[in-house]
């Protein structure tokens, strides 16, 4: 039992633990080639067991059994290294200065932290913040603030730990960089924002979770709108909502879709088992299809295929396929293709689509982007994108907030804990997509590379005089 | 005094081994000014650049080579085949340069295989509609689904669209019958879609490059009314390459020659500045410095190897100098690089491995220079051989066309590829460097005696010395790139596949370097670590754009997953060898 202790906080574990994580990033990797990267995420990385596909390390057309390998998940390697970190240094780095050098270190250390801190929540930045200035002079100036931060801690160290200085703040670093990565990856949330040239949006699409909406517009001063988050459509659920005159009975959930092509186009063994569909299913073809390949800029078309049936009787109100392919804003508004159908009297809209969320500042009064003008250059003589850029005016009257401000490639605009990046185009450059990012701990990186920067420098730098000291 | 003379007499070899090629011949004037021709400016692919780069790229592009025989075994260069092709003489569609060298391509197109695999367009013309539905077909298909034969196709079909849309854009229209006017008219609109070579540069009749079939379009006699009307005006600039262009056609010397120098004089009062740095890059072209100084590392290597092996100061110190004297025209080649392109030195897979050659190079030299002594000659070794590899790889990337392309918008940032590219390209240098000492360890430990005790102990320095350094710049490098997926897109780290690469650099590097801290290796240990490490880092620099996937994939080729693989092995053979029992090494018992 000893000996596992002695083994849980020894340099070895460390390498085992390296090791393991070279292993599954690397399957991580290859996965992308059959699968869409978040689905790699969740499968391989923010996970406390991995299942490794065994197939991804050989060529795809030796058909290799689809058998899945547990193997220690990217939390659980974290959490890991965190304890080995934490234990291998406890025991052999100690604290060596003693007395007034032991308070002057933890002093400068709270400091240091104080400066981090300071970094981290923006202490001295403006609330709305359109980057009109160079990337230089952006990065540098976080970078410098991160420096700012490891130089006080390396103050610190020098005092608490003498010669071991350098080695204590790299790993220090490092640690402080996994754990941003860890509440990165629970808390940070990915959205857009598809917005045509003259018009205000209001809302935001997150991107990586999907709702089934239904919109009854028989009101002429409002409409109501019930949804159904993605996690309740399951294969064979029932959905019993109160607010909806019907059951939702979700049929088959498909984790990408074919787009959408007239079914008198599709060769008849694929019309053998097609339903018999309401709407646009009746119509257009949409099947299940193969996930999409990793990071290529594409991502799965989710569908669901549900029927609706009347609460008291059970009968079916028709059934309808529901698809990605159908949202306006998956496919850059080249069309609109909502479901329409009514039931006792009220008439309804149908939409699977990305999970929609209101934009509202942190103030709790809600803020609209309207888009003023969008410029897509290109270089001349080729396709070649050289630039965009979209102007918008972005109001928030709750707070007082008109600003007409440009976004463009490299250069985001900060408002209310979010960033909004140019992030793609309409058809016929008529309008701009924005990715919308909220990650509260985006500075954590700046910071930490600069700690580990200093760490490592100042520890080879020590180690290469030393050998040419003693050598030369 | 001996040594003296022997070094006098490498520094002169090498100078002129460089200024080989560098001149042109003098073409007399009853010639045709061919090299003035080259000098003249074109934009193509977003760049301006002489025609003499045009000709060189599109060559390359379609034979692999920047010079092309003719029927009877003479060399022509890239700017006469380029003249020949699209001003359309009768004997220019029967140059073979078009290299096919899939079985299953020639089989479909009815060619026969022949030696160095390269058929002229006269040749596959009878077949060009096959190509074209194989290619059609090949493309619908999921980019998974592809196998090689299909790749093969779109690839020879890729080049020959753009070799053809080349040759369209210097068409010359006045010979069209007046009743075609308008369906040629709506072809030239089409064919401007796509990536020409666009020769009018902006004067004073019109303010952006034109290509020279559109320009001569409105020249057209049956035009002439129409032109009026909407106030068309004839560009003089394109009448007279279109003179020019047909009097090429006829061998008509003097006119060429006259309208040449017409259009050099008209260009240089209309708008000067078209001719900036051109005529550098032709200079920049012909010097060829990187193919030269390739060869010259080769030598290093080999006198390296020799010297160091039985001692031979004499020989060192020769190689040194070779090392030192290639180092300055790549050196300056690479300046010369920045300052065409307009770009930091690293944007693309082709200059990586120029920039990791240069990098390596100077490694090699500052750890001879700065550490002679206990060196004894590795820096040579290190040097000579990665400066030689590195550039003979970036001679086959430089295949795919421009090599100083224009950057798509994301990675339009030269903030960022000054600093994050740079960086993690050191971090790949730093790494190799150490993985090629740890393969010289090996075979020096394992088959001859030289690895003594100081040899040894010295070389394990030089390897934890450059990881220690090869792993400050990885994580740099990597994290700097991850700074910049936040500054452009909010996600510091998105597990994209090129991502992935530099960071399982950065823990291998880390393995190494605690397996070390924690006594589980000694030299020997560390040097088969360390040649693992080329494994690593040479999947990541290329083997995540054979996944097709990423956002960073820009390089993809198929002969360049079978090196890959060839090198993987390589060194995995090499780690194998290296763990064979200490008392079978000729060099004896090592740590």
């Amino acid at each position: 039992m000893n000996k596992l202790f002695d083994f849980l906080q020894s340099l070895k574990f460390t390498v085992l633990l390296l090791v393991l994580s070279m292993v599954l990033v690397f399957a991580g990797t290859l996965a992308q080639v059959d699968k869409g990267i978040w689905n790699v995420m969740d499968q391989y990385f923010r996970c406390y067991i991995a299942l490794i596909d065994l197939p991804v390390f050989f060529p795809r057309d030796l058909n290799i059994p689809a058998i899945q390998i547990p193997f220690p998940g990217g939390f659980l390697l974290g959490w890991l290294l965190t304890f080995n970190l934490i234990a291998v240094h406890s025991q052999t780095f100690k604290v060596l200065a003693t007395g007034g050098r032991r308070v002057a270190g933890i002093v400068v250390f709270a400091l240091g932290v104080l400066v981090v801190v300071g970094v981290m929540f923006g202490w001295g930045t403006s609330s709305v913040a359109a980057t009109e200035d160079d990337a230089f002079w952006r990065v540098f100036l976080r970078l410098g603030r991160g420096t700012l931060a490891a130089i006080a801690l390396y103050a610190a160290c020098v005092l608490l730990y003498r010669q071991r200085a350098g080695m204590v703040l790299l790993h220090g670093g490092i640690l402080f960089l996994l754990i941003g990565e860890f509440f990165t990856a629970l808390f940070a949330v990915e959205a857009t924002m598809t917005i045509k040239e003259g018009e205000t949006v209001n809302y935001l699409d997150r991107s990586q979770q999907l709702e089934l909406s239904f919109t009854e517009t028989s009101n002429p001063d409002f409409d109501t709108v019930t949804v159904i988050p993605q996690r309740l459509l399951k294969d064979g659920a029932e959905i019993d909502a109160d607010a909806l005159p019907f059951i939702v009975k979700v049929h088959h959930y498909m984790e990408n879709s074919t787009r959408p092509q007239p079914l008198q186009s599709v060769p008849d063994q694929f019309k053998a088992n097609y339903p018999q569909y309401e709407g646009f299913g009746s119509r257009l073809y949409i099947g299940e299809s193969r996930e999409v390949s990793g990071a290529t800029g594409q991502r799965n078309a989710q569908a669901v295929d549900v029927e609706l049936l009347e609460r008291q009787t059970g009968k079916s109100l028709g059934r309808y396929i529901l698809s990605l392919w159908m949202y306006p804003n998956f496919v850059n508004r080249s069309w609109e293709m909502p479901t329409n159908f009514t039931v006792d009297g009220k008439a309804y809209e149908a939409y699977f689509r990305f999970r929609r969320e209101y934009a509202k500042a942190p103030s709790g009064n809600p803020y609209s982007i309207k888009l003023v003008d969008f410029v897509h250059e290109k270089y001349e003589g080729t396709q070649t994108p050289k630039d965009f850029a979209s102007r918008i005016l972005l109001v928030n009257e709750g707070d007082g907030v008109e600003r007409e401000l440009r976004i463009w490639m490299n250069n985001p605009l900060r408002y209310a804990r979010r960033t909004f990046y140019q992030s793609g185009y309409l058809p016929d450059d008529g309008g701009t997509v924005l990715q919308v990012v909220r990650n509260d701990t985006w500075m954590i990186p700046y910071l930490s590379c600069m700690i580990v920067f200093v760490g490592m420098a100042a520890q080879f730098i020590q180690s290469f005089t030393r050998y040419l000291r003693r050598d030369v | 005094m001996k040594r003296t003379i022997i070094n006098v007499l490498v520094v002169l070899f090498a100078l002129w081994f460089f200024q080989t090629g560098v001149k042109p011949e003098m073409e007399a004037a009853d010639e045709f000014q061919i090299n003035a021709f080259a000098h003249l400016p074109v934009k193509y692919e977003g760049r301006k650049k002489p025609i003499d780069t045009l000709a060189r790229n599109l060559l390359t592009v379609l034979s692999g080579k920047q010079t092309v025989r003719n029927d009877t075994g003479e060399r022509i260069d890239a700017v006469t085949w380029l003249l020949e092709s699209i001003s359309g003489t009768t004997n220019a569609a029967n140059y073979k340069v078009i290299r096919i060298e899939n079985l299953d391509v020639l089989t479909n197109l009815g060619l026969e295989e022949r030696k160095r695999f390269r058929y002229s367009y006269l040749e596959i013309l009878p077949s060009l509609g096959k190509l074209d539905a194989a290619s059609r077909a090949a493309f619908a298909k999921d980019s998974r689904d592809r196998d090689t034969y299909d790749r093969q196709v779109v690839k020879l079909a890729n080049k020959l669209y753009s070799f053809q849309n080349v040759l369209g854009s210097f068409e010359d229209p006045s010979s069209v019958p007046g009743e075609q006017l308008m369906a040629t008219a709506q072809r030239y609109m089409q064919l401007e879609n796509y990536s020409i070579p666009l020769i009018i540069p902006p004067n004073a009749g019109n303010d952006r490059w034109r290509p020279l079939m559109s320009s001569l379009l409105s020249a057209h006699p049956a035009m002439s009314s129409v032109a009026h009307e909407h106030d068309i005006s004839v560009d003089p600039l394109a009448i007279h390459m279109g003179v020019m262009l047909a009097a090429y056609r006829e061998g008509n010397v003097d006119v060429f020659n006259q309208q040449l120098m017409e259009y050099g004089a008209q260009l240089q009062t209309a708008n000067p500045e078209v001719f900036e740095k051109v005529s550098f890059e032709v200079f920049y072209n012909r010097f060829s410095a990187f193919m030269k100084a390739a060869q010259i590392y080769l030598l290093v290597f080999v006198l390296s190897c020799f010297g160091w092996l039985f001692r031979k100061e004499g020989l060192l110190s020769a190689a040194r100098i070779l090392m030192i004297i290639a180092f300055i025209p790549q050196t300056f080649a690479l300046i010369a690089r920045v300052f065409l392109s307009g770009y930091p030195p690293v944007t693309n897979l082709y200059s990586s491995a120029i920039f990791i050659g240069w990098a390596a190079v100077a490694l090699g030299i500052i750890i001879e220079l700065g550490f002679r002594k206990k060196a004894g000659g590795i820096g040579n070794l290190v040097g000579g051989i990665a400066g030689f590899t590195t550039l003979l790889i970036a001679h086959f990337l430089a295949g795919d066309g421009d090599t100083m392309e224009q950057m798509r918008a994301v990675l339009d940032t030269r903030f960022w590829l000054a600093t994050h590219v740079i960086t993690v390209t050191l971090g790949y240098m730093a790494t190799f460097v150490a993985g090629t000492i740890g393969v010289l360890y090996i075979i020096a430990g394992l088959f001859t005696h030289r690895l003594d005790e100081e040899t040894e102990d010295g070389m394990f320095r030089m390897m934890y010395g450059t990881t220690c350094f090869a792993l400050l710049l990885s994580f740099v490098g990597t994290v700097l790139g991850g700074l910049w997926a936040d500054d452009s897109w909010g996600r510091f780290w998105g597990w994209d596949p090129k991502e992935n690469g530099a960071l399982l650099i950065v823990i291998w590097n880390a393995i190494m370097l605690h397996a070390k801290y924690g006594m589980m290796v000694k030299h020997r240990g560390f040097a088969v670590m360390a040649v693992f490490g080329n494994v690593v880092t040479a999947w990541s620099w290329f083997g995540v754009n054979q996944l097709s996937v990423g956002l960073h994939s820009y390089g993809f080729t198929d002969s360049a997953s079978f090196w890959l693989v060839m090198f993987c092995l390589s060194q995995t053979a090499f780690c194998a060898i290296g763990l064979i029992p200490s008392n079978r090494w000729k060099s004896g018992a090592t740590q």
